[in-house]
């Protein structure tokens, strides 16, 4: 058989480095056999061996294509298997897959990026990406937010950014301790009075179900427009190619049409939230 | 025309044995199972209608080997592909969806490399049982395209019909068992399809089934409608109803330790089972059975058409028949369209 392409068959893939983000949270340095080239917003198929599989958007720089960053909190049977993983250890990779962030569509627009949680881990590739080009943007603002202090990811470079003259960033917790001197509130509340035009600037959203099911209403209710409203699904994804159903949304497959999605292509849909 | 008699049509499954695994429907009780043919049976039925189990599973087996991990050797296939015999346009018509998961886009290598080996020898209804509608979803009982060969049976044999260039090959390999049909066999063919669709007609009149050209805008209309409690309401999430029907093609990835190896096996899932659609940490679209069931028919009724251009449906009635719990989608329809 020539061209012979088996899409269900993972790049044999080194795990270089574990690195202890946060008590529930992981980064993967990974070195696939074969380079991965990805845009901003695509994701990867991790296998575990003798664990199975899971999809996972990597926190990295999407220009370094032999080195991936995967930040992966352990929420399930394979996300715990990760969080078991050494340097030398061997995992496999599948990507990249489905369709990352619309970059042309951003240019000279006032972009704002709002992150819950572990979704830091996709958006650091995106900003990452963003920075390499923020003369094609009129401004960039990072509103994050997490439940507590000990929860944020990156809190080093986070540090770094607010050094940055090319963005603004202000970060939020749930809930305060005596180590936060910031802002206590969700993140939705780090919206008010932003210095950007709303109707026409846009917004990227990536964080958890409810996080970013709230922040959708409010940036609407700011006067956001729908189609420049742009949300990370979530979806339990098995093949990842559009073949296997599970992470259908209305007409579309997350795993193929996303998992990045203008709100006003799937507002419509049912079963939006998970 | 062709015409092949019962006898010589044994010979030539005898031939086709060589290149072929051949399968063919036997009948037991009043079902008719698809098994390997051996040699001449009288419980072999080539018209009558559609199998018990849909013929997809030639095509994409219940659980099949996809990858060994990390080996980019291909997978090689012992056996010889399939040449499934009497299958009918309601199985079809599953290709169509099929095709369209399998084909398009990314290629699945597996199901491609089946369409091109498997050979499918088709054949004309013959009988209707209470359960087919397949009229309903602009299908006729008698083969019209995607077979390699049909056969329509008549007094002691069948007209042959030659659907693709694979078909004209077996043919033309075994021609000296096919004789010249005469007219009188083909106004019996065409009679004998006439008489079937006329009894499909009458099966939908008496279950009051509506026909697709009514589907526009049910599933949308009817989102928030109580129906799909109601009809839920009995159903035990067995998934039956995906598993047996011929356009439903969700599976999952597993993997398995074989040995000294991990393999990687593609196996049929159901979007009717709680957990098809829940993610990592335990968040559920559709945590309701009832929203499953709309999942089900949303996905036949309304992505399929919107994508594709068809119902993902093909009115053979297998999930009637498999249900514990009485969901007939005959009914089901039909209120969707009453908004009853």
């Amino acid at each position: 058989m020539n061209n012979w392409h088996n899409p269900y068959n993972p790049i044999k893939t080194e795990v270089v480095d574990s690195i202890v983000e946060t008590p529930m949270i992981k980064t993967l340095k990974l070195r696939p056999q074969e380079p991965i080239a990805f845009a901003a917003g695509q994701f990867v198929e991790l296998t575990i061996p003798g664990f199975g599989e899971a999809p996972f958007t990597p926190s990295s720089r999407p220009s370094a294509t032999e080195m991936l960053y995967l930040t992966i909190m352990n929420v399930g049977t394979v996300t715990e298997a990760v969080h078991r993983l050494a340097k030398g250890d061997t995992v496999g990779l599948r990507g990249p897959l489905g369709t990352g962030y619309p970059l042309e569509r951003f240019k000279d627009k006032e972009i704002l990026v709002v992150g819950g949680g572990c979704g830091f881990a996709p958006l650091r590739s995106l900003m990452y990406t963003l920075f390499e080009r923020s003369e094609d943007f009129k401004k960039l603002l990072f509103r994050g937010g997490c439940k507590s202090s000990q929860e944020f990811l990156y809190k080093e470079e986070l540090h770094q950014w607010a050094e940055r003259p090319d963005l603004d960033v202000q970060l939020t917790v749930d809930v305060g301790d005596v180590s936060w001197k910031g802002h206590v509130g969700v993140v939705t509340t780090l919206l008010e009075d932003l210095d950007m035009d709303c109707s026409k600037g846009v917004a990227i959203v990536c964080g958890p179900p409810i996080m970013m099911k709230l922040t959708t209403a409010k940036l609407s209710e700011m006067g956001f427009q729908d189609p420049n409203i742009y949300l990370s699904m979530e979806r339990n994804m098995s093949c990842a190619i559009g073949k296997c159903g599970h992470c259908r949304i209305g007409i579309y497959y997350a795993c193929h049409d996303g998992p990045v999605f203008c709100y006003d292509k799937i507002k419509q849909f049912p079963d939006l939230w998970t | 025309m062709a015409y092949l008699s019962r006898e010589n049509l044994f010979a030539w499954l005898d031939g086709l044995k060589a290149d072929y695994e051949v399968f063919v429907p036997f009948k037991k009780g009043p079902f008719r199972f698809y098994q390997r043919y051996i040699s001449p049976d009288k419980d072999i039925v080539i018209g009558e209608v559609r199998a018990t189990e849909p013929v997809k599973g030639f095509f994409t087996p219940v659980k099949e080997k996809v990858a060994e991990l990390f080996n980019p050797e291909p997978i090689r296939k012992k056996q010889k592909p399939a040449a499934i015999v009497g299958v009918k346009a309601c199985d079809l018509k599953g290709f169509l969806v099929q095709d369209q998961v399998f084909c398009k886009g990314c290629q699945d290598p597996f199901y491609n490399a089946a369409r091109e080996a498997n050979l499918i020898i088709s054949a004309d209804c013959t009988q209707v049982i209470d359960t087919c509608f397949c009229l309903a979803l602009g299908v006729n009982p008698y083969p019209e395209s995607h077979f390699d060969i049909n056969l329509s049976e008549v007094t002691g044999g069948f007209i042959i019909d030659i659907g693709s260039p694979k078909g004209q090959q077996v043919f033309d390999t075994y021609k000296s068992l096919f004789q010249e049909s005469d007219t009188s066999l083909h106004t019996k063919k065409e009679q004998g399809r006439t008489q079937i669709v006329d009894r499909v007609r009458q099966n939908i009149a008496k279950h009051e089934v509506p026909y697709q050209n009514q589907f526009q805008g049910i599933i949308e209309r009817n989102h928030e409608s109580s129906i799909w409690e109601d009809e839920a309401k009995t159903c035990t999430e067995c998934g039956a109803c995906t598993t047996i029907c011929p356009t439903c093609h969700c599976f999952f990835l597993t993997d398995e330790k074989e040995k000294d190896k991990l393999v990687r096996y593609r196996q049929w899932d159901s979007c009717m089972l709680k957990d098809y659609a829940r993610v990592a940490g335990g968040g559920n679209p559709r945590p309701q059975l009832w929203m499953r069931l709309r999942n089900r028919f949303e996905k036949k009724f309304d992505f399929f058409p919107q994508v594709a251009g068809l119902n993902a449906c093909t009115g053979c009635g297998r999930c009637i028949t498999a249900c514990p719990a009485n969901i007939d989608i005959r009914r089901v329809l039909k209120r969707l369209v009453h908004n009853e």
